[in-house]
C-alpha cells in the first residue's frame, strides 16, 4: 500500500495525470460548449475518433503541427454536418450524433485498411508524428526547489499548456464576453434572445463548430501524444466520460478541469496499476474509469437534484 | 391509432418512400466509395448485393442475424417510444447471456430445463442490468445516456474477466461448447436458423400487444409523445421510464441467449455479441420505433449486413463500410421527423438552401 502511496505522490504520476486528462479535458470543454448552447452532443466520441486517425494520417506526410491543425479542422467540420442535420433539417441531435458515431467507429477502420493497405487494426505502418513535450529541465537550476518544479512542470505536451489557457479563455469567453452570453441564453431560453434579434441558429451552429474544434484537439493531443499513431477505436468511451464530467463540472470551464482531472487520475492509476499490482486482473484496472465516472454521475445528480428541490420549496 | 385503412396505407407509402430514398442515397454513396477505391468494384458490388443468396449457408446467416436484429431493434424501439435514450442493450445482453451460459454449463445444462431456464436467467438479468439507469434517472435525475453506457463498458469487462478466470480454457476466449440439449434447436438443419427465430417473432407479437392494445402501452406512448400531458393526465411517468427500460433491459437478455445459445455459438466467449447490438439502433430509427415494422427493417439490414461481411471477405473493399450506408440512413430517416419527403427532395436538389 505504501509503494502505491509513494507511486501517487510523485511528480512523475503527476505527469502521468496530466497526459491523461488532457483529451478529457478537451473533449469536456467541447462538450460543454454544445450543452451551454442547448444542445447534447453525444458524438463527442465519434469526432474524437475521427480527428484522431486524421492527425495521423496527415502528420504522417507534414509537420506535427499540420496535423493538429488538420484534427481540429476535421472536428469542426463533423460539428457543422451535425448542425445542418439538427439545426436545418430538424433531425434529433442524439440521432444525430448516433449516426456520427456509427460513422466514426466503422469509418476510421475503412480509411485506415484503404491508407494502410489492408490493416485494420493499428496504423503501424504510417510513420506519424508526435506533439513535443515541453522541456523546462533549466528549472532545476533553482535551488532548493527546482528540481521538484522542472519534475512537476516539464515533460507535458505543449497542447496541455494550450489546453490550460483555453480552459481560462473559455471561462473568459462565456462569462465576460456578450457573445457568451448570447451562447449561454440561447441555450437558456431560446425565445429571449430570438426577440432581442440575437442570430439563435448561427449561435447554436458556431458551438457545435467550437464543440467539434475542442474535440479534435482531444483526438490529436490522444493520437500523437498520449499514443503516437492510431488504433481501432481507441478513444475507447472517452466522449463518453466527458459527456459525463460535463455534468460533473456544473456546466463550468473551471469545474469541467476538476472533473477531467478527477477522471484523468483515475485513468493514470489505471496505467500505472498493471506493474504494481499484477494480481489485479486487467479487466477491473480497466473498468476504474468508468465506474468513477458511473458513481459520480449518480451522487453528482442526486446532489443537483436535492438543490433543485429546495430552491423549488424555499419560493 | 383510429385511422381509416386507407389513410394507414397512405402513411405506409410516404414513410416506405422516404426510406427507399434515403437507403438510394446511402447506396449511392457507399457504391462511389466502392468504385473510388476498389481494383474490381463489379466484383464487390455484386458480392455485396447478391452475396448472402449465394448458398443455403449464407442465406442461414442472414436469417440468424435478422431474427437478432430484431431483437435487438425492439428493445431499443421500445425505450425509444418513451423517449428515453438508453444505450444500454449491449451490456444487458452481455450480463444475460452470461446467466444463460453459466447455467447452460452447469449440470442444469445435460436436461430438458437447460434452454428454458437459461431463458427465464438471461431475461431476469437482463431485465435487472436495465432497470439500474432507470432508477437512477427516476430517483437520482442521472442522465441515462451516459450511465447506460458506462454499465456497457462495465459489462464488457466483467463478462470478459468471468468468462476467462472461470469457465475457457487458459489461453483461451471462449468455453467449452455446450451440450446439445443446451443448445437452440435448428429449425432447419445445417443452418444457424434456429428457435431463435421463434422467440424473436414472439418478442415481435408480445411487444406490439404491449404497445397498442394494452393500457401501460398507451401510458408508455403518451409519456414519449407529450410528456407534459400525461403528466396533466396523471400518469406516473417514473413509473413508465423505469418499467420501460426494464422490459427492454429483458428483451436485450433474451437476445443475450440467442447469441449464447443459438447455432452461432453455442458457448460462452468473451465479448460475444460483437457490437451488434448497436445496430439495433439502426433498426428502431429506420422503423420508427413501431414493433410491427421492426423485422421487414431487420431483415432488409440484415441482408446488406451479410453482404458487406461477405464482400470484406471475398473483395479487396473492406466490410466497415457498411458504416457509411448506416449513417446516412440514420441522419435521413431522422432528419424527416419534420419534414415530409417531398421537401427533403426539393431541399436535397436545391442544394440545401430554404
Amino acid at each position: 500500500m505504501m509503494e502505491l502511496f509513494w507511486t501517487v505522490f510523485s511528480t512523475t504520476f503527476f505527469v502521468t495525470v496530466i497526459r491523461t486528462s488532457t483529451p478529457l479535458l478537451l473533449a469536456t470543454l467541447g462538450g460543454l460548449i454544445s450543452d451551454l448552447s442547448g444542445a447534447l452532443n453525444i458524438a463527442l466520441e465519434g469526432m474524437m475518433l475521427t480527428a484522431c486517425l486524421t492527425a495521423v494520417v496527415v502528420s504522417a506526410y507534414a509537420p506535427w503541427y499540420v496535423g493538429v491543425c488538420a484534427g481540429m479542422l476535421m472536428g469542426a467540420l463533423l460539428g457543422a454536418v451535425i448542425g445542418y442535420f439538427h439545426l436545418r433539417l430538424k433531425a434529433d441531435i442524439i440521432l444525430v450524433g448516433l449516426a456520427i458515431n456509427i460513422a466514426a467507429s466503422g469509418g476510421t477502420v475503412f480509411v485506415l485498411s484503404v491508407v494502410t493497405g489492408g490493416d485494420k487494426g493499428t496504423s503501424i505502418n504510417l510513420a506519424s508524428k508526435a506533439v513535443p513535450a515541453l522541456d523546462l529541465s533549466f528549472l532545476a537550476g533553482i535551488p532548493g526547489v527546482g528540481p521538484f518544479l522542472s519534475g512537476l512542470l516539464s515533460g507535458h505536451s505543449v497542447l496541455s499548456w494550450i489546453t490550460m489557457l483555453l480552459v481560462f479563455g473559455l471561462w473568459y469567453f462565456l462569462f465576460h464576453t456578450p457573445q457568451g452570453m448570447w451562447l449561454r441564453g440561447v441555450g437558456e431560453y431560446p425565445a429571449a434572445p430570438e426577440a432581442a434579434g440575437i442570430p439563435v441558429r448561427k449561435v447554436q451552429l458556431y458551438s457545435l463548430v467550437a464543440s467539434g474544434a475542442f474535440c479534435g484537439l482531444a483526438g490529436a493531443q490522444l493520437a500523437m501524444f498520449n499514443y503516437v499513431g492510431f488504433t481501432r477505436d481507441m478513444t475507447s468511451g472517452r466522449g463518453f466520460i466527458a459527456l459525463g464530467a460535463v455534468l460533473l463540472g456544473a456546466r463550468h470551464p473551471v469545474g469541467a478541469m476538476w472533473a477531467a482531472l478527477l477522471f484523468g487520475f483515475f485513468e493514470a492509476l489505471s496505467v500505472v496499476l498493471p506493474a504494481k499490482f499484477a494480481f489485479v486482473p486487467p479487466e477491473a484496472i480497466n473498468s476504474i474509469p468508468f465506474a468513477v465516472t458511473l458513481l459520480a454521475l449518480f451522487l453528482f445528480s442526486y446532489r443537483a437534484l436535492q438543490a433543485k428541490r429546495m430552491a423549488g420549496s424555499g419560493q | 391509432m383510429n385511422d381509416v385503412s386507407g389513410d394507414r396505407w397512405q402513411t405506409a407509402r410516404a414513410e416506405g418512400g422516404r426510406v427507399a430514398l434515403a437507403l438510394g442515397l446511402a447506396l449511392a454513396a457507399a457504391f462511389a466509395l466502392i468504385a473510388a477505391i476498389s481494383a474490381e468494384p463489379a466484383t464487390a458490388l455484386k458480392t455485396l448485393l447478391t452475396g448472402p443468396l449465394s448458398s443455403t449457408r449464407t442465406i442461414g446467416l442472414w436469417v440468424d442475424d435478422a431474427a437478432k436484429l430484431t431483437v435487438a431493434g425492439l428493445a431499443f424501439a421500445l425505450v425509444f417510444q418513451a423517449r428515453q435514450f438508453s444505450m444500454g442493450v449491449q451490456g444487458q445482453a452481455l450480463v444475460g447471456g452470461f446467466c444463460a451460459g453459466a447455467i447452460a454449463l452447469s449440470p442444469i445444462g445435460a436436461t430438458w430445463a437447460a434452454i428454458p431456464l437459461a431463458l427465464c436467467a438471461a431475461m431476469l438479468a437482463g431485465a435487472a442490468y436495465g432497470w439500474i439507469p432507470g432508477y437512477a434517472k427516476a430517483r437520482l435525475g442521472a442522465n441515462e445516456i451516459v450511465s447506460s453506457l458506462m454499465l456497457n463498458y462495465l459489462a464488457l469487462n466483467a463478462e470478459a474477466y468471468l468468462v476467462r478466470a472461470f469457465y475457457a480454457p487458459r489461453g483461451e476466449t471462449k468455453s467449452a461448447d455446450f451440450l446439445p440439449s443446451a443448445k437452440f434447436p435448428a429449425l432447419i438443419a445445417n443452418t444457424r436458423i434456429d428457435l431463435g427465430l421463434i422467440f424473436a417473432a414472439i418478442a415481435v407479437l408480445v411487444i406490439w400487444f404491449a404497445l397498442y392494445r394494452t393500457a401501460w402501452g398507451l401510458k408508455l406512448r403518451l409519456v414519449g409523445h407529450n410528456p407534459r400531458f400525461a403528466e396533466y393526465s396523471g400518469i406516473r411517468a417514473n413509473f413508465i421510464m423505469v418499467s420501460a427500460m426494464t422490459v427492454s433491459g429483458a428483451l436485450a437478455g433474451l437476445l443475450g441467449a440467442m447469441f449464447v445459445q443459438g447455432r452461432a455459438f453455442g458457448n460462452l466467449a468473451i465479448a460475444f455479441e460483437g457490437y451488434m447490438s448497436f445496430e439495433g439502433i439502426l433498426i428502431a430509427i429506420v422503423a420508427r420505433n413501431r414493433p410491427q415494422v421492426v423485422p421487414f427493417v431487420a431483415f432488409g439490414y440484415g441482408y446488406l449486413r451479410q453482404g458487406a461481411a461477405l464482400m470484406g471477405l471475398r473483395s479487396d473493399v473492406p466490410t466497415e463500410v457498411i458504416s457509411i450506408v448506416q449513417a446516412i440512413v440514420i441522419l435521413l430517416t431522422a432528419s424527416t421527423f419534420t419534414l415530409s419527403g417531398r421537401a427533403l427532395v426539393a431541399r436535397w436538389f436545391k442544394g440545401g438552401k430554404p
